[in-house]
């Protein structure tokens, strides 16, 4: 039976990396005109200590939501300053996929984040400490209560103290406790806010 | 009893948004994005959408621009944001939202525009 036999990974993978693996050349595979190609050299850039502008600069305009996943896991590896201050401005980007993409990427760089954490949640725009406390979601690092209590104690936009009790509900132990009973005073006409504390308040212990 | 879902990536959001509607009358199903919204939207008709803006895989405006493109009768929809400027709204409109309320919620206004919008003569 004639079965045809099908290309083998490593040909496909050839084909795709087909361009030099220096430095150079995989800046150029990261303009291809294909994703597959794109995705290789993105990939590839990992292992290049100064690909972090690069990658930034292709992350801004790549269409393609894999070759951008890509890109964001080596940006994630490479984890230098170059990588951390592009990966905090795409917060700002008017591209909510590309926000939220930078919000996990960020989450896997707990140590490299954390300096900047502060001035992230005092940032003059309310939606920029929104993502801040989005980042503060899955990070793996003992401020991330104290930080969730600095900003229900101090923060003046209800929406950002939701944010932080929606947080504080699910990593809140008994220090929250009189920060959140502070907050549903400070907030007293606003239900949501009351909803919230109230529930937090039963899962740190207090019901 | 109408059925609304609530599409929402905060969960405490979805339980406050779902405590007001239940007891409002209303019957009451969840998504997390608007990945979810869209597969469950095509196994039940849901007679209102209640749609966050900001959430991971598929925001609130591309999972109207989703739904808007198909060709079926359409149910109504809320969008929900923590944005209340002009351009945000219009955003929200020509995404196919058929109502803009700004979040934290409060109750009376989610009833008065859920019962608006399914044409019900009382907020319930």
């Amino acid at each position: 039976m004639g079965l045809k036999k099908p290309p083998t990974q490593t040909a496909a993978t050839q084909d795709e990396r087909r361009l030099p693996r220096d430095f150079k050349g995989l800046c150029q595979a990261l303009e291809d005109d294909s994703p597959k190609a794109r995705r290789w050299a993105a990939r590839d850039l990992a292992a290049f200590p100064e690909a972090s502008a690069a990658l930034l600069a292709r992350l801004g305009r790549e269409p393609d939501h894999s070759v951008r996943e890509v890109i964001l896991t080596s940006l994630t590896r490479l984890g230098d300053a170059t990588a951390l201050a592009g990966l905090i401005d795409c917060l700002r980007s008017e591209d909510a996929l590309l926000r939220n993409d930078a919000i996990e990427a960020l989450q896997q760089l707990p140590e490299e984040v954390a300096p900047h954490m502060e001035r992230l949640l005092a940032d003059p725009d309310s939606d920029m400490r929104i993502f801040a406390v989005n980042v503060l979601q899955s990070l793996r690092h003992p401020q991330v209560e104290p930080w969730l209590i600095a900003v229900i104690e101090h923060d003046p936009h209800v929406n950002v103290c939701a944010a932080a009790v929606d947080l504080l509900g699910e990593v809140g132990t008994a220090a929250a406790r009189a920060p959140l009973r502070a907050l549903k005073k400070r907030f007293a006409e606003e239900p949501y806010i009351r909803f919230a504390t109230d529930l937090a308040l039963k899962r740190v212990g207090e019901g | 009893m109408k059925h609304i879902l609530v599409i929402d990536d905060a969960a405490t959001v979805r339980l406050f948004h779902r405590d007001i509607l239940e007891a409002g009358g209303y019957a009451v199903s969840e998504a997390l994005n608007g990945i979810e919204a869209l597969e469950k939207s095509l196994q039940t008709d849901f007679d209102l959408y209640l749609v966050d803006v900001n959430m991971p895989k598929l925001d609130g405006y591309g999972f109207l621009h989703e739904l808007r493109a198909r060709e079926q009768p359409q149910a109504p929809a809320i969008m929900v944001s923590t944005e209340a400027g002009d351009r945000d709204r219009a955003l929200a409109y020509a995404a196919g939202a058929n109502h803009y309320l700004i979040k934290p919620v409060r109750p009376e206004a989610l009833l008065a525009a859920v019962g608006l919008l399914l044409g019900e003569s009382h907020a319930p």
